[in-house]
Formats: structure tokens, sequence, C-alpha cells
């Protein structure tokens, strides 16, 4: 059974003043496996939130549907969300509580009455529990977001949706942030990410989508996209003295390359090979 | 850790999400009492000296009751309504601004149980408010006229709390779904709440106007509130206690109705 199943997903948003339509996700369509860390990337306004929105019930889909663990969101979504765990975009301001009500809240919200344990062990983890009884004013950036990563996984969810987690949030963080996510990776949770940080995706992602102005445009890999969109950098320092630098199409080999540029190995003093990057697939695959 | 989720179609567990948000709606306005509480005390303390005992004495009602016994009644009913209408209003629309209401959206909640939780909560502060006007009104009764205020029917003036809890904290419910602005939602405080509140028979019977008015109040729904409460704690009222209960259950009805609307159609996005 599939962690999330995407099927044909429209959203259209109506601009109520203007009476103008915004299709924000135009029939799309993927899936999740169970256990995976899959990356949605686009740039901003691709309609990553939107996908997102829909998945959680915060937004009603225009048409088609979306599968949790083989349940619809629009036909049992008190199921769905049961399995979700949520990291909203903006971080949420609530005022009136400190950390450790906040998040004894929020397991109530899923039904667990004394889920003390869990709390705990997500505040150590998130280095929250020195200060779990403070208010969410008294917090930093990177304590507000790392409280929102533990909120939405004090019920222990099936599938946890990470909506640009690391924005706004210092190297350090966001490292440690990542090291986080693979560990909820090998407990067994499926994982859908939005991020802007593509070289984290890179390394993190078993499969990655590109989305951009509603449409899915590319869904593989991260290897496949790069090998197919990216291109290796060559740089080859000769006998002679001179240099020659090549962009190559990522998966060909050093000695097609050779070849093609009618070079001798015995020829080369030295060489430098910069690998293609999902950075490079990714700004190839928006702009197509 | 092992991945395991509770089953939403259990009763412990939708009892559990029911207790949270009563709960959480107990210890935000407990987080600002001196606004929830304290600050109303103060209204009806106020209202109490100056209506109920400086001028009090020069009100002629024609029923032959002391002015400040028929009073006391109307402002704990007024001080229900209000903190029940505003319990659930700000809760949701603070709750806009900051985002987590967000968090009850993406949560295995029913909107049936956010209702009813925002009902329960809006019911214990607007009892809380009542029954600290009752106390202080008490004190003013014994001081002014030498008795204890009466309480002929305490357990329709149970029933009376509840309903009347109920019905605003649903209607602060309804109006805070659909509103988009704070603009909104003090528009229907001072422009429908207010007036029907003072008209609705708190401070003057309508046997003291004039008969176009007394037919008029007759439309207006907290008029039976009002006097059912005032009923079960004099004894004596406007109207007779079978209409004020149907009018109130009545009452119940709709606003939850309305509030189920509202959340359908209203929106959980932050401001």
């Amino acid at each position: 059974m599939k962690a999330l199943d995407v099927q044909n997903l429209v959203k259209t948003y109506h601009d109520k003043a203007g009476g103008v339509k915004v299709e924000a996700v135009k029939s799309v369509s993927f899936s999740i496996h169970p256990g995976q860390i899959f990356g949605l990337l686009g740039p901003n306004g691709a309609g990553k939130t939107s996908l997102i929105g829909c998945t959680t019930t915060l937004e009603q889909p225009t048409s088609g549907d979306i599968l949790v663990f083989g349940e619809s969101v629009i036909h049992n979504p008190l199921h769905t969300k049961m399995k979700l765990g949520v990291v909203h975009q903006e971080i949420i301001n609530t005022g009136f509580f400190d950390v450790w009500e906040i998040l004894d809240f929020q397991s109530g919200y899923y039904g667990l009455h004394k889920n003390k344990e869990r709390c705990d062990y997500l505040m150590h983890k998130l280095s929250l529990y020195e200060h779990r009884n403070k208010k969410l004013k008294q917090l930093s950036g990177g304590m507000k977001r790392r409280l929102m990563i533990a909120k939405a996984l004090v019920h222990s969810p099936k599938l946890l949706l990470l909506d640009e987690p690391t924005a706004g949030v210092d190297v350090g963080l966001r490292e440690s942030l990542w090291k986080f996510v693979q560990e909820l990776k090998a407990e067994g949770m499926s994982i859908l990410l939005t991020t802007h940080y593509l070289e984290e995706a890179e390394k993190l992602c078993d499969q990655v989508a590109i989305i951009n102005k509603g449409q899915i445009l590319f869904c593989g890999s991260p290897k496949d996209v790069i090998s197919q969109y990216a291109q290796k950098k060559l740089t080859i320092y000769l006998k002679d003295g001179s240099r020659k630098e090549f962009n190559e199409h990522a998966n060909l080999g050093l000695n097609e390359i050779l070849n093609k540029q009618q070079i001798n190995l015995s020829d080369i003093k030295d060489m430098k090979i910069e690998e293609g990057r999902l950075e490079d697939a990714f700004s190839k695959v928006v702009t197509l | 850790m092992t991945i395991q989720t509770q089953s939403i179609d259990s009763a412990q567990t939708r009892l559990v999400i029911f207790m949270t948000l009563v709960k959480r709606e107990i210890k935000r306005f407990m987080k600002v009492i001196i606004q929830t509480v304290v600050s109303p005390f103060i209204s009806s303390f106020l209202y109490l000296l100056v209506f109920g005992v400086s001028l009090g004495g020069s009100v002629q009602l024609n029923n032959g009751l002391p002015y400040l016994s028929f009073l006391i009644p109307g402002l704990m009913v007024m001080g229900l309504i209000n903190n029940a209408f505003q319990n659930s209003s700000s809760s949701i629309v603070t709750s806009k601004f900051s985002g987590d209401l967000e968090d009850i959206r993406v949560a295995p909640i029913p909107h049936g149980y956010i209702i009813g939780a925002m009902g329960l909560g809006a019911v214990i502060r607007g009892t809380v408010v009542g029954l600290i006007t009752g106390l202080v009104g008490a004190i003013f009764h014994y001081m002014q006229l030498g008795k204890a205020l009466p309480l002929v029917h305490p357990l329709w003036t149970i029933f009376f709390f509840i309903v009347g809890g109920l019905i605003f904290s649903f209607i602060g419910t309804f109006i805070a779904f659909l509103a988009k602005t704070f603009d909104q939602l003090s528009a229907f405080s001072a422009f429908i709440l207010l007036p029907l509140t003072y008209l609705g028979g708190v401070f003057i019977s309508i046997q003291n106007l004039h008969p176009f008015w007394q037919q008029l109040s007759k439309f207006n729904p907290l008029f039976y509130l009002i006097n059912g409460f005032r009923y079960s704690l004099l004894g004596e009222s406007d109207v007779d206690l079978q209409t004020s209960v149907i009018v109130c259950l009545l009452g119940v009805m709709i606003t939850f109705l309305m509030a189920k609307i509202s959340l359908k159609k209203g929106s959980f996005s932050r401001w």
C-alpha cells in the first residue's frame, strides 16, 4: 500500500473580486512508498503548499483525490489525519501556552491522554526540554521550528509532511534537523518534504518530483534527474600547459568524453571533474 | 520507538480529543483572568451600584418588585451571554491570528467537537461571571433590602445558564469562523448583540413600555432567555416559563446548526 497516492489532483482558486481563476495545481499525480523520503521541489508559487494543503484538508481539492495509506482525504478525512503529521511552512505563534502545554494539547488532539514519555523524548531529541516551561514568544526562531516538528511527531504519524521546515534556520540546526529526518526514516516513517535547499534534498530524498506552475515536470530519483538534465564539468590540464573545459551530459563516462573531444589520455597532465548537481538539473527542468 | 497510531473510531480517543479542546479553552481564559473574569466583575459591580442602588429607589415596576431584585438576574444573564460570546469568538479569532487554528484543522477533530468544546468552555466562563455578578448582587440586595436574594427554582437557573451560554458560544463561533477582519466581529457585538441585550429586558420590564415596544420586544429571542432566568430566581417574569424554555431550546438547535455551517464554509486559515 502506498503511503501517499495523489491522483489527478486539481486545485483552483477563485479570486471573487477580480473573477479570475488561478489553477495552482493542474492534474497532478504521484505516489510515495512507505519508508521513503520524497522531495517535492519547485520555485515559489509552484503549487507545493497547495498540494500539502489538500493533503491535510486545509484546502479542498477542486477535483481528483489523495489517498493516505489507502484512505481518501476527501471521504475519510478523520482516518487520514490520524496518520499524518504536518509541519507548516509558517511558524504558529500561539501566545497563551508554554512548550509543554502545546505538546500536551497536540497529543490530546490525536486522542493521546498520557503522552508524556513521547513528548519528553521529542523535547530531548530536539533540544527543547530545558525550554519546556517557556512560552512561544520567549523562544528563538530555531526553537520555534523545532517545536513545530515536535508537535507534528507527538502522535508518531506514519506520514510526515514537512513544508520547508528549515526556512530561516541556521546551518548547524539545519544539519541536525536533516539528521533527525533520516532517523525518522530509519524508524519506518514516510516523509514528504518541500525545500529550497536542493543540495540537501539530493542527499536525503529517495525520490523527487519537480513541480512548476502547478504541473509535475519530473518524478524520479535524484540520480535520474541529474543524469537526464544536469551536466558534469570537466577541466583537463594538458602536458603542453593548456587547459580545456567541457560541460558534458552527466551520465557520459570519461572515455566517451575524451573520445568525443579527441584527447589522448597520454596528453593529460591532470584533470578535475565536477559532477552534475540536482540544483543544475532543477534549473534546467523548470526552465524547459 | 515504534510507530503506532490511535484509532479515531474508539470512543476513548474521541473523549480525549473533546476533553483536550475543553481543557484548552478553560486554560486559555484562565491565563487572561483579568480580562475574562475580573473586568466583567467590575462592570457588573458598577451597574449594580449605579442603577441598582443609587437610581433603583426611584424606579417603580408594575409588578411591585424592588428594582434591585429585578436588575440582578438581568445583569447575571448579561454577564453570561457577553462572556460566552466573547469566549468562543475571541478564542477562534486569536487562533486565526496566531495560526494555531490550522493545527486544529489538520488534526482528526470532528467539527461538532470543536463547537461543543467551545460551547462548554463558554458556559463555564459565562457561568463564573454570572455567579460572581449574582454574588455581588446578593450582597447589595441584603445590604439594601435587608433580605437574601431569592433563588426559587435552582434547577431552572442551571438550565438557563447552560442554554444561554451555549447559544451565545455558538453565535460567537458562527461569527468568528465567517469573519475576515476584527471589524466584522466587533460590528456584530455593537450593532446586534448590544441592542438585543439592552432591549431584551435586562434593565426594564416590558410592562413599563408602550404596547408597541412590548410587542416588538417579543420578537427578541433574548427577551425569553432573560425572563426565563429571572423566573428561575424570583419566581416571576414577563413571560411564562414554558415559552422561555421552548424558545431557548430552539435557539440552541438553530445556533448549533449555524455554527456547523460556519465551520464548513468559513476559514481556518491564518489572518
